[in-house]
């Protein structure tokens, strides 16, 4: 019984470093931009695409592939700010809103049209190898994937803290304004931190790619869960993003082992539903954000 | 928008009958000369989508409260009708009448619990509603048939809402339009529409100055789903099958949304010509691209969308109308 429990906890733990990585970006990219993007999701999706496709056609490792995805995602964000995001910033809200809604609708049904719905799925010998931690049993890869998720997390809150260009991000999510004033090119830094937060989430797009297939639609389920850990650590922070990944992780397991698979999104939705109206402002975010008209 | 007191508007008060009368001539026209099936579906699924997102007008467009969650109302509508129908054998009709109630009270809700929240924060509480609303849809398998969904037998009758030809079903669709519309007429008319306009602007001076918006807000959103939750039963009758994707998936949700906003959000006409455009756009596009691969008329769809989110944020409807009062010179 208490194994089972160790268990579940620590399956749920490895995957919400996943889910953590998965949310800083679209937290760091709302803190400084306050744009949410909607189509954060379809990142993922695309990255775990090109490192099938980079498996299959080249045979390049996963974990090799990281070097290309990674740059690769780094100048599709500075694309899709450039084009898209930056118009919007000024414009009324639905805009906003609704141009990074288009813009997932308009990747999934690329990805339809180029790779068809159906199930995609890489085999790597070293995914299931399983490795013994006292009475928990936990696969190579996800102990992997979890570790550097937390530690890319961790660099990530590093440079915002001690580097220039992280103070400068900072300043900019702070006061747009006055961090313009004090000489900051808040349009780099726009560009920036929408380039950062497409790379982590390709990065977890990366990881995931030989424990889970990938369809057209799979980012748009994964993006639903970074919604809820985003909202629960409170909008914009880091610490929280991480913090509430592995939350997630951990209710997850859980309601899937007594609940069923099917349940435990219902679970974790009206958990949603709940953070969203308790506490608004989320475990670490600014109280009073979800009044204002964050445009 | 035209909310207008002024007595020297009378003759604008009424102007949006010079289109709403020719274009119900017209539909009926259509109906009553037109034999291609193909041609009467694509105005059967354009009336409806018109109705459907005239209804998320109402909400999201006057009061500006952008639900991407209004499958919720819509898959509540076409399931209850259905499974009553299904199951007891009651007429539509009276299904149609439970479950735009039910829309309604649900609508009433989740409306209560997200008053406080704006922005992007009730964006993401409508989305998680959508989707809490199509996981219930797929897990409820004793009512909803789960993802096998729900089928209705082709027995054409007036009681069951089934109709041989589709004639009938296009005038049976141009009625709740015109139902839709009258009452979106009417509240943008009235001091409720006022107040939702009063909300989307600048909530704390509304209140400051004794605007009720919150009451009004949830007036409008019930009405909102209970409209919706009567497109749903129109579209299961029409379609005869039902299942969580095509009734509760967040498609419908963004679609109803995004024809507004290429027509015009928060104006009485925007909802018909987004839906007049996209609808018949997209059936035109899947017709012709289908062979070459599913998505590609969806990819069409979002670049439209896209560009016209960045050249025209208005609305097709609205910056048409300024331009053509900027070349009259008025």
């Amino acid at each position: 019984m208490l194994e089972t429990l160790l268990q579940l906890f620590v399956s749920g733990i490895l995957a919400g470093g996943i889910y953590a990585l998965m949310s800083v970006g679209l937290t760091l990219v709302f803190g400084v931009l306050r744009v949410v993007n909607f189509a954060h999701g379809e990142y993922m999706m695309l990255a775990m695409y090109f490192t099938f496709w980079l498996f299959t056609q080249l045979s390049v490792d996963p974990y090799v592939a990281i070097l290309i995805v990674l740059p690769a995602a780094w100048l599709f964000g500075i694309a899709t700010e450039w084009l898209l995001i930056r118009r919007t910033l000024d414009a009324p809200h639905i805009a906003q809103v609704f141009v990074t809604l288009a813009l997932s609708v308009l990747l999934q049904n690329l990805a339809l049209l180029f790779w068809t719905a159906d199930f995609r799925s890489i085999f790597v010998p070293y995914a299931s190898s399983v490795v013994e931690i006292g009475p928990v049993l936990v696969t190579w890869s996800r102990l992997i994937n979890f570790i550097i998720a937390i530690v890319t997390a961790a660099a990530v809150g590093a440079m915002l803290k001690y580097t220039y260009t992280g103070m400068a991000i900072r300043a900019t999510a702070q006061d747009r304004r006055s961090a313009r004033l004090m000489g900051v090119n808040v349009d780099r830094i726009y560009s920036m931190t929408f380039a950062l937060g497409s790379a982590l989430v390709a990065l977890a797009g990366v990881l995931v790619m030989p424990l889970f297939p990938v369809n057209p639609f799979s980012g748009g389920e994964f993006i639903l869960v970074a919604f809820v850990v985003v909202v629960l650590g409170g909008m914009g922070s880091l610490l929280g993003a991480v913090v509430a990944g592995l939350a997630i992780g951990v209710i997850e397991a859980f309601a899937a082992f007594y609940l069923g698979s099917e349940v435990k999104q219902l679970v974790y939705f009206l958990f949603f539903v709940v953070v969203l109206l308790v506490m608004p402002a989320g475990l670490f975010g600014k109280r009073g954000a979800e009044v204002m008209d964050v445009t | 928008m035209t909310i207008s007191t002024s007595a020297s508007s009378t003759a604008r008060e009424w102007a949006d009958l010079y289109w709403i009368v020719p274009g119900t001539v017209a539909c009926l026209a259509f109906i009553a000369t037109v034999r291609d099936p193909f041609a009467l579906d694509i105005l059967v699924t354009t009336l409806l989508w018109a109705a459907a997102a005239s209804a998320w007008n109402l909400s999201g467009g006057y009061a500006g409260q952008l639900s991407i969650g209004h499958a919720a109302y819509f898959g509540i509508g076409a399931y209850t009708s259905t499974y009553l129908l299904l199951t007891y054998g009651l007429s539509p009709w009276i299904g149609m009448l439970i479950g735009a109630a039910l829309a309604a009270l649900t609508a009433l809700g989740i409306g209560a619990l997200t008053v406080r929240l704006r922005g992007s924060f009730f964006v993401m509480a409508t989305l998680a509603f959508g989707a809490i609303a199509h996981i219930v849809a797929a897990i409820w398998r004793s009512v909803t048939g789960g993802s096998n969904g729900l089928s209705i037998p082709f027995e054409p009758s007036f009681a069951r809402m089934v109709f041989a030809d589709k004639q009938s079903f296009a005038i049976l669709a141009l009625a709740l339009l015109l139902i839709v519309v009258g009452t979106v007429l009417l509240i943008e008319r009235s001091k409720l529409g006022a107040s939702l306009v009063a909300y989307r602007e600048d909530d704390a001076a509304a209140r400051a100055l004794g605007v009720r918006t919150l009451r009004a807000r949830l007036i409008a959103i019930m009405i909102s789903a209970l409209f919706t939750g009567i497109c749903g039963t129109l579209h299961a009758q029409y379609t005869l099958y039902i299942d969580p994707d095509s009734v509760t998936g967040l498609s419908f949700s963004l679609q109803v949304a995004l024809i507004c906003i290429v027509g015009g959000v928060g104006t009485l006409s925007g909802p018909i010509l987004g839906a007049a455009l996209i609808i018949p756009l997209a059936s035109l596009l899947r017709g012709a691209l289908s062979s070459s691969g599913s998505g590609l008329h969806l990819v069409v769809y979002a670049v439209m969308v896209i560009m016209v989110l960045l050249a025209l944020p208005e609305g097709i409807g609205p910056s048409l109308m300024r331009r053509v009062r900027a070349a009259r010179g008025k």
